[in-house]
Protein backbone atom coordinates (compact mmCIF):
# COMPACT_ATOMS: atom_id res chain seq x y z
CA UNK A 1 0.00 0.00 0.00
CA UNK A 2 3.00 2.48 0.68
CA UNK A 3 4.36 2.93 -2.83
CA UNK A 4 0.73 3.90 -3.74
CA UNK A 5 -0.17 6.08 -1.02
CA UNK A 6 3.46 7.96 -2.19
CA UNK A 7 2.76 7.95 -5.49
CA UNK A 8 -0.65 9.60 -4.59
CA UNK A 9 0.67 12.38 -2.24
CA UNK A 10 3.38 13.60 -5.12
CA UNK A 11 0.58 13.78 -7.36
CA UNK A 12 -1.73 16.00 -5.20
CA UNK A 13 1.44 18.43 -3.64
CA UNK A 14 2.31 18.85 -7.51
CA UNK A 15 -1.45 19.55 -8.35
CA UNK A 16 -1.41 21.79 -5.90
CA UNK A 17 1.73 23.52 -6.67
CA UNK A 18 0.68 23.85 -10.37
CA UNK A 19 -2.79 25.33 -8.94
CA UNK A 20 -1.07 27.85 -7.10
CA UNK A 21 1.43 28.77 -10.82
CA UNK A 22 -1.40 28.88 -12.79
CA UNK A 23 -3.82 31.10 -11.15
CA UNK A 24 -1.12 33.63 -9.40
CA UNK A 25 1.58 34.43 -12.83
CA UNK A 26 0.79 37.22 -14.78
CA UNK A 27 2.70 36.41 -17.99
CA UNK A 28 0.88 33.61 -20.39
CA UNK A 29 4.31 31.18 -21.05
CA UNK A 30 4.30 31.56 -16.89
CA UNK A 31 0.73 29.83 -16.25
CA UNK A 32 1.16 27.48 -19.00
CA UNK A 33 3.99 26.10 -16.74
CA UNK A 34 1.52 25.97 -14.13
CA UNK A 35 -0.64 24.27 -16.12
CA UNK A 36 2.13 21.92 -16.90
CA UNK A 37 3.07 21.05 -13.46
CA UNK A 38 -0.73 20.19 -12.64
CA UNK A 39 -0.79 17.28 -15.60
CA UNK A 40 2.21 16.25 -14.16
CA UNK A 41 0.48 15.29 -11.04
CA UNK A 42 -2.37 14.04 -12.48
CA UNK A 43 0.28 11.94 -14.98
CA UNK A 44 1.53 10.74 -11.75
CA UNK A 45 -1.44 9.37 -10.12
CA UNK A 46 -2.61 7.78 -13.29
CA UNK A 47 0.75 5.74 -13.48
CA UNK A 48 -0.02 4.62 -9.63
CA UNK A 49 -3.66 3.47 -10.43
CA UNK A 50 -2.26 1.51 -13.54
CA UNK A 51 0.54 -0.25 -11.68
CA UNK A 52 -0.66 -0.47 -8.13
CA UNK A 53 -4.16 -1.10 -8.99
CA UNK A 54 -4.81 -2.64 -11.89
CA UNK A 55 -1.82 -3.62 -14.06
CA UNK A 56 -3.64 -6.10 -16.26
CA UNK A 57 -5.66 -3.26 -18.21
CA UNK A 58 -3.66 -0.97 -20.46
CA UNK A 59 -6.50 1.94 -20.81
CA UNK A 60 -4.81 3.30 -17.49
CA UNK A 61 -1.33 3.48 -19.29
CA UNK A 62 -3.75 5.42 -22.49
CA UNK A 63 -4.78 7.99 -20.12
CA UNK A 64 -0.87 8.79 -19.56
CA UNK A 65 -0.37 8.91 -23.27
CA UNK A 66 -3.42 11.03 -24.09
CA UNK A 67 -2.51 13.50 -21.03
CA UNK A 68 1.16 13.83 -22.90
CA UNK A 69 -0.42 14.53 -25.83
CA UNK A 70 -2.47 17.03 -24.12
CA UNK A 71 0.39 18.55 -22.61
CA UNK A 72 2.13 19.24 -26.20
CA UNK A 73 -0.77 20.49 -27.47
CA UNK A 74 -1.35 23.00 -25.05
CA UNK A 75 2.58 24.45 -25.28
CA UNK A 76 1.93 24.20 -28.91
CA UNK A 77 -1.11 26.29 -29.36
CA UNK A 78 -0.24 28.22 -26.57
CA UNK A 79 2.88 29.58 -27.95
CA UNK A 80 1.35 30.27 -31.17
CA UNK A 81 -1.24 32.23 -29.51
CA UNK A 82 1.64 34.24 -27.48
CA UNK A 83 2.91 34.92 -30.92
CA UNK A 84 0.04 36.02 -32.26
CA UNK A 85 -0.14 38.11 -29.16
CA UNK A 86 3.33 39.56 -29.02
CA UNK A 87 3.67 40.76 -32.39
CA UNK A 88 -0.23 42.58 -32.02
CA UNK A 89 0.62 44.12 -28.28
CA UNK A 90 4.57 43.47 -27.87
CA UNK A 91 3.94 41.61 -24.73
CA UNK A 92 2.20 38.07 -23.53
CA UNK A 93 1.37 39.58 -20.35
CA UNK A 94 -2.22 38.55 -19.21
CA UNK A 95 -3.26 41.55 -17.00
CA UNK A 96 -2.51 43.85 -20.34
CA UNK A 97 -5.32 41.00 -22.06
CA UNK A 98 -8.39 43.30 -20.66
CA UNK A 99 -9.15 44.19 -24.45
CA UNK A 100 -9.71 40.36 -25.36
CA UNK A 101 -13.08 40.79 -23.25
CA UNK A 102 -14.26 43.05 -26.69
CA UNK B 1 8.79 -3.00 -1.94
CA UNK B 2 10.95 -0.70 0.28
CA UNK B 3 13.40 -0.09 -2.29
CA UNK B 4 10.39 0.97 -4.57
CA UNK B 5 9.07 3.56 -2.36
CA UNK B 6 12.08 4.88 -1.17
CA UNK B 7 13.21 5.41 -5.17
CA UNK B 8 9.51 6.78 -5.23
CA UNK B 9 10.00 9.36 -2.08
CA UNK B 10 13.21 10.49 -3.68
CA UNK B 11 11.93 11.07 -7.20
CA UNK B 12 8.92 12.23 -5.74
CA UNK B 13 10.20 14.87 -3.12
CA UNK B 14 13.06 16.45 -6.29
CA UNK B 15 9.74 16.57 -8.49
CA UNK B 16 8.30 18.92 -5.75
CA UNK B 17 11.00 20.76 -4.90
CA UNK B 18 12.06 21.60 -9.18
CA UNK B 19 8.57 22.36 -9.22
CA UNK B 20 8.54 25.27 -6.13
CA UNK B 21 11.39 26.49 -7.27
CA UNK B 22 9.81 27.27 -10.93
CA UNK B 23 7.70 29.85 -9.61
CA UNK B 24 10.12 30.89 -7.10
CA UNK B 25 13.07 32.03 -9.17
CA UNK B 26 12.97 35.18 -11.08
CA UNK B 27 15.14 33.88 -13.69
CA UNK B 28 12.87 31.91 -16.54
CA UNK B 29 15.87 30.48 -17.99
CA UNK B 30 16.18 28.67 -14.51
CA UNK B 31 12.48 27.94 -14.23
CA UNK B 32 12.44 26.53 -17.58
CA UNK B 33 14.99 24.10 -16.59
CA UNK B 34 13.40 23.36 -12.98
CA UNK B 35 10.16 22.81 -14.46
CA UNK B 36 12.67 20.07 -16.99
CA UNK B 37 14.19 18.82 -13.78
CA UNK B 38 10.88 18.18 -11.97
CA UNK B 39 9.24 16.46 -15.00
CA UNK B 40 12.47 14.43 -15.85
CA UNK B 41 11.96 13.47 -12.06
CA UNK B 42 8.26 12.44 -12.75
CA UNK B 43 9.79 10.43 -15.58
CA UNK B 44 11.69 9.04 -13.21
CA UNK B 45 9.37 8.05 -10.94
CA UNK B 46 7.50 6.14 -13.46
CA UNK B 47 10.58 3.91 -14.24
CA UNK B 48 10.82 3.38 -10.28
CA UNK B 49 7.17 2.06 -11.07
CA UNK B 50 8.23 -0.69 -13.38
CA UNK B 51 6.34 1.43 -16.40
CA UNK B 52 9.70 2.04 -18.97
CA UNK B 53 7.82 2.95 -21.92
CA UNK B 54 6.58 6.04 -20.40
CA UNK B 55 8.74 6.62 -18.48
CA UNK B 56 11.95 7.01 -20.94
CA UNK B 57 8.93 8.51 -23.18
CA UNK B 58 8.38 11.43 -20.46
CA UNK B 59 12.04 12.13 -20.04
CA UNK B 60 12.34 12.48 -23.74
CA UNK B 61 9.41 14.85 -24.36
CA UNK B 62 9.88 16.94 -21.76
CA UNK B 63 13.59 17.48 -22.50
CA UNK B 64 12.54 18.35 -26.36
CA UNK B 65 9.72 20.30 -24.69
CA UNK B 66 11.59 22.42 -22.08
CA UNK B 67 14.42 23.68 -24.54
CA UNK B 68 11.97 24.74 -26.70
CA UNK B 69 9.89 26.94 -24.09
CA UNK B 70 13.36 28.23 -22.77
CA UNK B 71 13.80 29.97 -26.21
CA UNK B 72 10.25 30.91 -26.16
CA UNK B 73 10.80 32.69 -22.77
CA UNK B 74 13.84 34.68 -23.30
CA UNK B 75 12.18 35.66 -26.60
CA UNK B 76 9.03 37.34 -24.88
CA UNK B 77 9.70 37.55 -21.05
CA UNK B 78 10.09 41.48 -20.53
CA UNK B 79 12.63 40.20 -17.61
CA UNK B 80 13.95 37.05 -18.86
CA UNK B 81 17.52 37.46 -16.46
CA UNK B 82 14.87 38.28 -13.77
CA UNK B 83 18.05 41.16 -12.89
CA UNK B 84 15.13 44.12 -12.14
CA UNK B 85 13.48 41.75 -9.50
CA UNK B 86 9.69 42.74 -11.05
CA UNK B 87 7.13 40.78 -9.20
CA UNK B 88 5.32 39.00 -11.83
CA UNK B 89 2.22 37.62 -10.07
CA UNK B 90 -1.47 38.80 -8.92
CA UNK B 91 -4.12 37.15 -6.76
CA UNK B 92 -1.44 35.79 -4.53
CA UNK B 93 -3.47 35.06 -1.36
CA UNK B 94 -6.29 33.44 -3.71
CA UNK B 95 -3.87 31.31 -5.66
CA UNK B 96 -2.13 30.11 -2.43
CA UNK B 97 -5.76 29.16 -0.66
CA UNK B 98 -6.76 27.29 -4.40
CA UNK B 99 -3.33 25.69 -4.08
CA UNK B 100 -3.79 24.00 -0.95
CA UNK B 101 -6.99 23.47 -0.54
CA UNK B 102 -7.00 21.55 -4.00
CA UNK B 103 -3.79 19.63 -2.22
CA UNK B 104 -5.87 19.34 1.34
CA UNK B 105 -9.00 17.73 -0.79
CA UNK B 106 -6.12 15.80 -2.86
CA UNK B 107 -4.16 14.11 0.18
CA UNK B 108 -7.20 13.73 2.08
CA UNK B 109 -9.00 11.42 -0.65
CA UNK B 110 -5.19 9.68 -1.08
CA UNK B 111 -5.24 9.08 2.28
CA UNK B 112 -9.20 8.48 3.37
CA UNK B 113 -9.84 6.00 0.48
CA UNK B 114 -9.36 1.80 0.47
CA UNK B 115 -7.51 1.00 -2.17
CA UNK B 116 -7.35 -2.52 -1.60
CA UNK B 117 -4.33 -4.76 -2.53
CA UNK B 118 -1.29 -3.84 -4.18
CA UNK B 119 -0.79 -5.49 -7.83
CA UNK B 120 2.30 -6.88 -8.76
CA UNK B 121 4.13 -5.39 -12.02
CA UNK B 122 4.27 -7.52 -15.69
CA UNK B 123 7.23 -7.82 -17.25
CA UNK B 124 8.60 -4.86 -19.50
CA UNK B 125 8.40 -6.77 -22.76
CA UNK B 126 4.91 -7.64 -21.97
CA UNK B 127 3.85 -4.34 -21.20
CA UNK B 128 5.39 -3.09 -24.23
CA UNK B 129 3.38 -5.79 -26.10
CA UNK B 130 -0.06 -5.14 -24.70
CA UNK B 131 -0.04 -1.23 -24.75
CA UNK B 132 0.95 -1.66 -28.75
CA UNK B 133 -2.16 -4.29 -28.68
CA UNK B 134 -4.56 -2.34 -26.51
CA UNK B 135 -3.33 0.85 -29.32
CA UNK B 136 -3.86 -0.71 -32.43
CA UNK B 137 -7.23 -2.80 -31.34
CA UNK B 138 -9.50 -1.50 -28.17
CA UNK B 139 -8.24 2.11 -28.53
CA UNK B 140 -7.42 2.51 -31.80
CA UNK B 141 -10.20 5.01 -31.88
CA UNK B 142 -8.81 6.81 -29.14
CA UNK B 143 -5.28 7.06 -30.75
CA UNK B 144 -6.19 8.03 -34.22
CA UNK B 145 -8.16 10.99 -32.52
CA UNK B 146 -5.09 12.15 -30.89
CA UNK B 147 -3.03 12.20 -33.89
CA UNK B 148 -6.07 14.38 -35.59
CA UNK B 149 -6.04 16.39 -32.84
CA UNK B 150 -2.01 16.71 -33.55
CA UNK B 151 -2.68 17.95 -36.92
CA UNK B 152 -5.49 20.32 -36.37
CA UNK B 153 -3.72 22.26 -33.24
CA UNK B 154 -0.64 22.29 -35.69
CA UNK B 155 -2.64 23.89 -38.50
CA UNK B 156 -4.37 26.26 -36.40
CA UNK B 157 -1.01 27.20 -34.35
CA UNK B 158 0.79 27.63 -37.12
CA UNK B 159 -2.43 30.31 -39.01
CA UNK B 160 -2.50 32.10 -35.59
CA UNK B 161 0.85 32.67 -35.08
CA UNK B 162 2.02 33.53 -38.65
CA UNK B 163 2.03 37.13 -39.50
CA UNK B 164 -0.87 38.49 -41.57
CA UNK B 165 -0.59 40.38 -44.83
CA UNK B 166 -2.30 43.08 -43.44
CA UNK B 167 0.84 43.63 -41.07
CA UNK B 168 3.29 42.74 -43.58
CA UNK B 169 2.05 45.89 -45.73
CA UNK B 170 1.52 47.89 -43.19
CA UNK B 171 4.92 47.51 -42.55
CA UNK B 172 6.15 47.74 -45.91
CA UNK B 173 4.42 51.02 -46.32
CA UNK B 174 5.79 52.61 -43.19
Amino acid sequence: MMPLIVALLVGAVLFGIGLYGALSQTNLVMIMMGVEVMLGGAMVNLVAFWRFLHPEVYSGQMFVLIVMTVMALEMAVGFGIGTGRFRVKGSVEMEEARDLNG
Amino acid sequence: MILQTVFLAFFGLAAIWFAVIVFHTSSMVRSALALLFSQTAIGAMFLAMQTEFLGVLQIMMMATEMAIMAVFMVMYMMDPGGLSGMDMTHQKNLSIAAGVIGTVVAVGAALLVDWGPIAGAPPPEAQVHDLGIEMMERSMLIFETAGVTILTAMIATTAIAIQSRQTIQEGENE
